[in-house]
């Protein structure tokens, strides 16, 4: 039998019981929606990661902070620990350890590392506009994530300069829409300093932010100069000299991708930790992709049932078929062409099911996408949360197409070891 | 007389083992020759259908020999013997075994397909065979919705299509009325006299077993009467009550000592009568 032939006729035997075929390929419609839809979910998001890491542009940093000390990060078991009194001084709040100007030098000195900027952990009370109008600031970014923020408007802050950007949603407390409007003007920002006196700064905003899905641009963010002012203030008030101390600090190397492994060896042998962009981002990616297979594995599970679903359909009909199938054993058709025209009508399930759940997983994702991201969630700059991935939807294809196979072997291994002799004796 | 196309060397069948051992064929030696006519005779259980399967390469034999064309068949490898059945065999069951949800075309051209004939080849030479039985202007109707008639030139069609040398048929009359069983008979003797088809026959009809060159006469799993009467055949070009008569004294005047008798008996009856079918199971 020709193969043109073995395709015809596999694909007209799966005509044959319509419903029996239509209700099997409904269960792989289901697991091929479900596959496609999880898989082009996680690649999605992971491409909008992506689109936020070269938003970055500048992949030359490395963060630093201080290395994770298990024996201070531990419980200690109520024995008594020595006192340090360097150490003690560099605890900041909730007993986070931070950076000390001492770690900073040490920083500097590596090799490769050419600049450091040490980032100040800054808690202002309010921002107040021209008009007089108060806001209570929550937080405010670190000026380090400029790099990487989406601009509604204007530019993102010189870093020499006492100025600074504010989130979109924050055009409301200027009484405009327009965020060109916003550029310019002069707020105030009040903090308190260490004798809890209320101190105000005053800065020029330059920018208005997009909001990225990792939190970036979505509250005011001030110059590096306007941060370490902040942190002077908040620090000041006090006849005594305060130690300073950083949450972290932000390194520029030289070449990074030859120098990445040298610095963070460096790093660590001073009790340091460095994190390029990629390392935490990594670390996003990495849940996501967690996520997506969980959710793939649920495909997988609902495509599992779907093989048995085919291996049933199938032994239906090779039971239905002795006959037929004698009669073309009889009439000189070898065992292989039978095995093969019967695994050939479970591919044949298997790529009707598959072509039908892809196809829905696609266009629900696209539509779905389209929707979510220009009406809830178009806050979110850049987002996407479904992307078409042609080699995951050959995969997927493909993987159908063999678990399908593989559910065919042994029907289609029993209609060929079928007798014709048996198969034609009895009516 | 011309060279054997079918030999066997004490052929012997034995279905089952231990208690339910049962031999169907007990060591048969005896040669077809190209262009013979042979009609296998026999009360039900007899073993003519296993022999014909054997011959027709359906089935093994448990031991002895079945050659073709001088060579044992055991030598080939079983994609071989398929491609053999498929290209030198022609097959009609007792029962049709049409696909009824096929055209009649189609199901005349299925041993094409599996020879892996080219589609408008199919379709050129189905039509041909459909036209020499008549049933040309029945290609496109559904095999169901045939007469039995039809439907058995349906049959013989496919058997015909692969231009075959050997045509074997089990009881190709059984199914079908008296008339309609004439018709089938003449399409049969009327390919092996124009083309030389060697035509093996396993029949309960005196009729149509007397228009054969050869009767061989089955009885528990041996050939007790191999007659080549040449009366027979003469009479077997009449049809009707005459050589059936004929036959029945052929077969009372073989050359075996102690002649069973030709399964003679009308259609209906025949089963029924000899009490056979109950002895199938017994070991
Ligand atoms: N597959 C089988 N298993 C066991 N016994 C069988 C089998 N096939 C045939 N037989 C027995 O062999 C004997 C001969 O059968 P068969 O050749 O079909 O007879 P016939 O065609 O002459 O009626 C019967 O008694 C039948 O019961
Ligand atoms: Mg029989």
């Amino acid at each position: 039998m020709r193969n043109v032939d073995v395709v015809r006729t596999a694909l007209g035997n799966t005509m044959r019981s319509k419903t029996r075929t239509f209700l099997t390929v409904i269960a792989i419609v289901i697991g091929a929606f479900t596959l496609t839809l999880t898989s082009g979910l996680g690649a999605g998001i992971n491409k909008y990661v992506d689109s936020m890491v070269a938003g970055f542009g500048q992949t030359n940093q490395i963060y630093v902070m201080p290395g994770m000390d298990p024996s201070q990060q531990m419980p200690t078991n109520g024995e008594p620990q020595e006192y340090d009194p360097e150490e003690a001084a560099a605890t900041g709040e909730f007993g986070m350890q931070m950076l000390t100007e001492d770690d900073i030098a040490t920083i500097e000195g590596i090799d490769g590392i050419t600049d450091v900027e040490p980032i100040v952990f800054v808690t202002a009370d309010y921002l107040g506009t021209a008009d007089g109008d108060q806001f209570v600031l929550q937080s405010l970014g670190f000026p380090s994530d400029a790099a990487g923020m989406e601009m509604e408007a204007g530019t993102t802050p010189d870093p020499q300069a006492m100025e600074l950007t504010v989130p979109e949603t924050w055009l409301s407390a200027f009484g405009t829409e327009d965020p060109n409007e916003v550029l310019g003007e002069t707020v105030t920002i009040g903090l308190k300093d260490m004798a809890q006196q209320e101190q105000t700064v005053e800065a020029e905003i330059v920018g208005v932010s997009q909001q990225a899905i990792s939190g970036v641009g979505g509250s005011p963010m001030p110059s590096s100069a306007l941060n370490e002012e902040l942190n002077d203030v908040q620090t000041s008030g006090l006849d005594v000299e305060q130690p300073k101390n950083y949450v972290q600090a932000v390194a520029t190397v030289e070449n990074l991708e030859a120098n990445e492994t040298a610095i963070k060896q460096a790093l660590s042998d001073e009790g340091l930790m460095g994190l390029t962009l990629e390392d935490q981002l990594g670390v996003l990616t990495g849940i996501i992709d967690t996520v997506t297979w969980v959710l793939n594995g649920f495909a997988l599970i609902a495509l599992l049932a779907a093989s048995f679903g085919i291996v049933n359909t199938l032994l239906m009909s090779v039971q239905e078929r002795t006959r037929e199938i004698g009669l073309m054993k009889a009439l000189g058709m070898g065992r292989g062409k039978v095995f093969g025209l019967f695994s050939t009508e479970a591919v044949m399930l298997g790529v009707m099911g598959s072509v039908i759940g892809v196809g829905l997983g696609v266009l629900v994702g696209v539509i779905g996408n389209a929707a979510l991201v220009n009406g809830p969630l178009s806050g979110v700059a850049g987002l996407s949360l479904y992307a078409v991935d042609p080699v995951s939807i050959l995969l997927i294809v493909a993987l159908i197409l063999a678990i399908a196979f593989l559910a065919g072997t042994m029907p289609a291994a029993r209609a060929a070891k079928k007798d014709p002799i048996e198969a034609l004796r009895y009516e | 007389m011309s060279a054997p196309v079918l030999e066997t060397e004490n052929l012997v069948k034995v279905y089952g083992r231990g208690q339910s051992r049962f031999d169907a064929l007990k060591g048969l030696t005896f040669e077809i020759h190209e262009g013979e006519s042979v009609a296998i005779v026999g009360k039900s259980g007899s073993g003519k259908s296993t022999l014909m399967h054997l011959l027709a390469l359906l089935d093994e034999p448990t031991s002895g020999v079945v050659a073709m064309d001088g060579r044992p068949v055991s030598q080939l490898k079983p994609a071989q013997v398929s491609a053999l059945r498929n290209d030198t065999f022609g097959f009609v069951f007792q029962q049709f075994f049409l696909n009824a949800n096929q055209t009649v075309l189609e199901n005349v051209i299925l041993p094409l397909k599996i020879a892996g004939v080219s589609a408008s080849e199919r379709k050129r030479r189905g039509m041909e065979v459909l036209e020499q039985l008549e049933m040309a202007d029945k290609a496109k109707n559904k095999a169901n919705d045939l007469s039995g008639g039809q439907k058995q030139r349906v049959c013989i069609a496919r058997a015909l299509i692969n231009q075959p040398t050997v045509l074997f048929a089990d009881e190709p009359t059984g199914n079908l009325d008296t008339a309609t069983g004439e018709v089938v008979e003449d399409i049969l003797f009327g390919l092996h006299r124009d083309r030389g088809i060697t035509l093996v026959v396993v029949t309960h009809d005196d009729d149509l077993a007397s228009r054969c060159d050869r009767r061989l006469l089955m009885q528990d799993g041996l050939i007790v009467v191999d007659d080549r009467g040449e009366t027979a055949k003469a009479a077997g070009a009449g049809v009707g009550q005459a050589s059936r008569e004929g036959s029945r004294q052929v077969g009372g005047h073989g050359k075996h000592a102690a002649p069973a008798p030709l399964d003679g008996q009308p259609a209906t009856g025949r089963d029924a009568g000899t009490g056979t079918e109950t002895g199938e199971g017994q070991a």
